[in-house]
């Protein structure tokens, strides 16, 4: 069919029955393509979940939940939880706003330390990051402490506390804010802020009244993955909250899946009750977005996103920059490449540089499967983020714009993902695979399938938001121009939306390289893929290879995200 | 208005076929089509009789030339080495390896859902004892004969499966937080006040913990006692995850002893030059060591049998050298036992597999309890 045909029939038939026009054009074919992939995604895994929580050999039974919510410890695990997901989700929202609100709206100086402090945690495996910082704040060893001694005494800092996970879980979650709210800020006219200074409002003000109700779906956005992801976070609480007895949810899932045979049943019992949580977050981000157009900052007015002076403040906010870069980014990324060099951790000493190499990584150039891993993960990263991000722009659509009843669903099912854990969608997909008639099972491809289910969520959140952000009347005035569906959507939306889905792009992409849990059950020799690696060489008790392995992880990612970065400025995410 | 109804019937619809395409239960065993299960099995088992009744150089001589005409082999493993092993066996023979490796879980779930299937993933598989007894239990093996299996440890020769090599639980320390002379010499000695946050005990180490609980008892100790001491222990440890994490922290003196660190972690990290040791400046090790066996096994399906077999052969020979080398403890005793005299206790596994909830339950509780005492 043609592009052009459709455009006629909704001229003509416009009148009489205004909602037929777009029958049987290919936005409804897109629109059932999406909808029917996103609900297959999801309702895969959810099913499998939902069966082995709900049935065993028996029948149906409620057991799941007796093993899970039963525990005499219920009371803190759940305490603990929130406090840490809680404390977590605003450190991470605090740092990550900051650093966008700065990056995108003022002059401050250092902007190229602000991409690599606000990319950087994100790239370093949980695992690594998590260790680097008890090096660095175990008040036995910790390097901090051990500088801060002389002023403070011993152990001044403890990471092995609540507090003390909730800074390493924020810092590392911190990126996912700061690409959300950077893509909301480059889409927010800058003239309502400057109108509001004029009127006499001073800068706190106006942060407070303007700039954060306007971003404020961006902001609920954040808030919700941010504490469903903490909720599900389990280097920090395994490694810091063990050491003092801290259990968190997660530890609990943890523990009855490794059982045999896995309590499928407890741990869907867990994820429910994550699930409930993230419906209703869900629910009422929609609510929040859906408040007319009080967001819609991208109108057919132009803007010229302008940076803010700072005035005396840019010295200042230039050292706190400096500060935050030594303190989340620097400190950990020397720790881990100073492990690296070396045969085993200890603290610097004399012998300790003495004993320095290159043979960690030596040891990695042999390894047989570097080279694939690499080259699969480069792949299975570049494809999931196109992918999610693709499918996810109309999805957004359907679900802001749409009037379409039942578009909730699509929001809903898109963030089912993650609160399923990856070993169940790992069984639930050799499952349906083992049993298709397409040779899937054995091939990158299965992969594929997962990296695109867990990253769904992430996708959605980021699609929704730019897309709430976006006026309804420049797509108005586009079909009123004669524009067809597909071409207001290619031409009008996809460039305004540019921001917010490279960022998505750029967030999966990272955290691709890490998925872990679903691939080592889906993964076939041939099909390595980095994380596998990690996972080898950890298993291996090879540390300072793992920290080498690190190393290199970080330069490769951080060179491929310059490049989108450098790409993404001539679509609009960065202004000059 | 035909669309508006046209969203939820999609969904009915794809949750209608995912429904289908799932059958009745996902956790159910495949009951159809257990005709390409037997046929593969028929094939196997003919390789498998015809080798396992042959002996000496006639036996090695039919199973290279078997195997060489096969000419590939599917390993599914959670043996760290499995990457020297298997470069040595390919330089060896003309035979193309793919592996599979992840942890324990993963390779026991991957063989579960592939068996059920009917998809015949792996010829031969190597990964602890649990996971092997689980699998025995649902009859995916094939017994293994022949004088190599003769001459394992006898605490190696399982049903279903052959030992290959086996994991030590010894107790180590950092060898500049404990200096020589002072090292603990018993378990009961980890117990002292004395240590009050400088032990570290591993979360997940509950067949360690299944083994030496029990030995306690056999010794004579009542219940009472045996979880006294052990919640004592608790009281003066830092939990870890994982016992890398542990044993790099370990030589990085976060703490000063670790309970149940695998004898290959210690003495790994020794040769490297980190200040750790589990043996003391004079004396024997803590004992006893309990030891858990890693084991090989002959898939039923198998496709291809004969390298399979060819592949056991090799690590229990050749193999048991590679793993020497990496410091790992070899199932068939060579010229140096490291366990000659020394009190060795393997981990209760038919205990573990029949009561798992009882002995998770039990640590839990002794770990969370030794935590409230600080």
């Amino acid at each position: 069919m043609s592009t052009a045909s459709p455009v006629v029939t909704a001229n003509r038939s416009a009148p009489l029955t205004p909602r037929r026009r777009w029958w049987p054009t290919p936005k409804l074919i897109i629109i059932i393509a999406v909808a029917g992939a996103i609900g297959y995604l999801a309702l895969v895994p959810l099913y499998y979940l939902l069966w082995g929580t709900f049935f065993d050999a028996s029948g149906f039974t409620l057991g799941g939940f007796a093993t899970a919510y039963g525990d005499s410890r219920i009371g803190s695990l759940i305490g603990n939880s929130l406090w840490f997901a809680a404390g977590s989700a605003v450190l991470s929202l605090v740092v990550g706003t900051s650093l966008a609100y700065l990056n995108v709206r003022t002059d401050v100086p250092f902007k190229a330390l602000f991409f690599a402090a606000s990319i950087i945690p994100l790239i370093i495996p949980g695992i690594l990051y998590t260790i680097s910082w008890i090096f660095l704040a175990s008040p036995d060893i910790g390097l901090i402490n051990k500088a801060l001694e002389p002023v403070f005494g011993p152990a001044a800092v403890d990471i092995f506390t609540i507090w003390g996970m909730i800074w390493v879980e924020g810092l590392h979650l911190s990126p996912i804010v700061f690409l959300l709210m950077v893509a909301a800020f480059r889409s927010m006219d800058p003239s309502l802020e400057e109108s509001a200074l004029m009127c006499g409002a001073s800068r706190l003000q106006v942060f407070r009244k303007i700039t954060v109700p306007l971003t404020r779906p961006a902001i609920v956005a954040a808030v919700l993955v941010m504490a469903v992801r903490s909720l599900e976070s389990f280097e920090v609480p395994a490694l810091l909250g063990l050491q003092n007895g801290i259990y968190v949810f997660t530890s609990r899932i943890y523990f009855v899946l490794r059982s045999y045979p896995p309590d499928l049943a407890a741990a869907g019992a867990l994820a429910l009750g994550l699930l409930v949580l993230a419906v209703l977050g869900v629910a009422i981000s929609n609510l929040v977005g859906r408040a007319g157009k009080s967001f819609q900052t991208v109108t057919g007015k132009g803007f010229r996103p302008r940076p803010m002076e700072l005035g005396k403040w840019r010295p200042v906010m230039g050292a706190a920059i400096v500060c935050y870069f030594l303190l989340t980014v620097a400190a950990p990324l020397v720790v881990l490449l100073y492990t690296s060099l070396l045969k085993f951790y200890q603290a610097p000493s004399m012998a300790a540089l003495r004993s320095m190499s290159l043979d960690n990584y030596v040891e990695l150039l042999g390894l047989s499967q570097a080279a694939t891993a690499l080259r699969n993960s480069l792949f299975l990263g570049v494809a999931t983020a196109t992918l999610v991000m693709a499918v996810m722009a109309i999805a957004a659509w359907i679900t802001v714009r749409s009037r379409i009843p039942g578009r909730q669903l699509i929001d809903q099912f898109a963030f089912v993902p993650l609160v399923i854990p990856g070993l169940v969608l790992g069984l639930a997909l050799s499952f349906v695979y083992l049993r298709s008639p397409i040779p899937i099972y054995g091939t990158i491809f299965i992969l594929l399938i997962a990296y695109v289910t867990r990253y769904m969520p992430y996708g959605m959140r980021y699609s929704v938001t730019s897309m709430q952000q976006i006026a309804t009347e420049l797509e108005e005035s586009a079909q009123v121009s004669g524009a067809s569906w597909w071409q207001t959507f290619r031409r009008v939306l996809l460039p305004l939306l540019a921001p917010g889905l490279l960022a998505g792009w750029i967030y999966i992409l990272v955290v691709s390289f890490r998925e872990l849990s679903s691939s080592i059950l889906l993964y076939s020799p041939g099909n390595e893929v980095l994380s596998i690696l990690i996972f080898e060489q950890y298993e291996n008790g090879q540390f300072t290879v793992l920290a080498a392995l690190g190393v290199v992880m970080v330069l490769t990612l951080v060179v491929l995200v310059t490049v989108a970065y450098k790409l993404g400025a001539k679509v609009g995410l960065r202004e000059n | 208005m035909r669309h508006p109804s046209i969203l939820p019937a999609v969904t009915a619809m794809v949750t209608a076929l995912v429904l289908t395409a799932c059958g009745a239960s996902p956790t159910a065993t495949g009951t159809t089509d257990t005709n390409a299960k037997d046929a593969a099995a028929a094939k196997a088992q003919a390789v498998y009789d015809r080798i396992n009744g042959l002996t000496g150089e006639e036996r090695h001589k039919t199973l290279v030339e078997l195997a060489e005409k096969e000419g590939k082999l599917s390993i599914y493993t959670s043996n760290t080495d499995m990457d020297s092993l298997v470069e040595g066996f390919e330089n060896t023979y003309k035979i193309d390896v793919s592996v599979y490796r992840g942890n324990s879980e993963s390779v026991l779930q991957r063989v579960l859902q592939e068996q059920q299937a009917n998809y015949f993933g792996n010829d031969f598989i190597d990964t602890n004892a649990g996971e092997l007894n689980i699998m025995n239990k649902e009859g995916f093996f094939y017994p293994y004969q022949g004088e190599l299996r003769e001459a394992v440890r006898k605490e190696g020769k399982a049903e279903g499966w052959t030992a290959s090599r086996f994991n030590a639980f010894v107790v180590g320390w950092n060898t500049t937080k404990v200096k020589p002379g002072e090292e603990p010499k018993t378990i009961e000695d980890l117990a002292d006040p004395k240590w009050k946050g400088q032990v570290s005990m591993e979360v997940g180490d509950v067949d360690w913990f299944a083994g030496l609980y029990t030995y306690f008892l056999q010794q004579g100790k009542s219940e009472a006692e045996v979880r006294d001491l052990f919640t004592r222990i608790a009281a003066n440890s830092k939990i870890a995850k994982g016992h890398t994490t542990q044993g790099e922290l370990l030589s990085a003196g976060q703490f000063g002893i670790t309970v149940s660190s695998y004898s290959h972690t210690v003495d790994k990290a020794a040769d490297k030059g980190a200040p750790v040791s589990w043996h003391p400046a004079s004396g024997g090790p803590v004992q006893p060591i309990i030891v858990r066996p890693n084991g090989v096994a002959l898939m039923k399906t198998a496709t291809s049998p004969a390298a399979a077999m060819l592949f056991i052969d090799w690590e229990l020979t050749e193999g048991q050298k590679i793993l020497a080398e990496a410091f790992r403890v070899g199932s068939i005793p060579g010229a140096t036992d490291p366990f000659a005299d020394l009190t060795v206790v393997p981990v209760p596994e038919q205990e573990l597999l029949a009561n798992p909830k009882k002995w998770d339950d039990l640590y839990a509780q002794i770990l969370s309890a030794g935590q409230e005492v600080q």
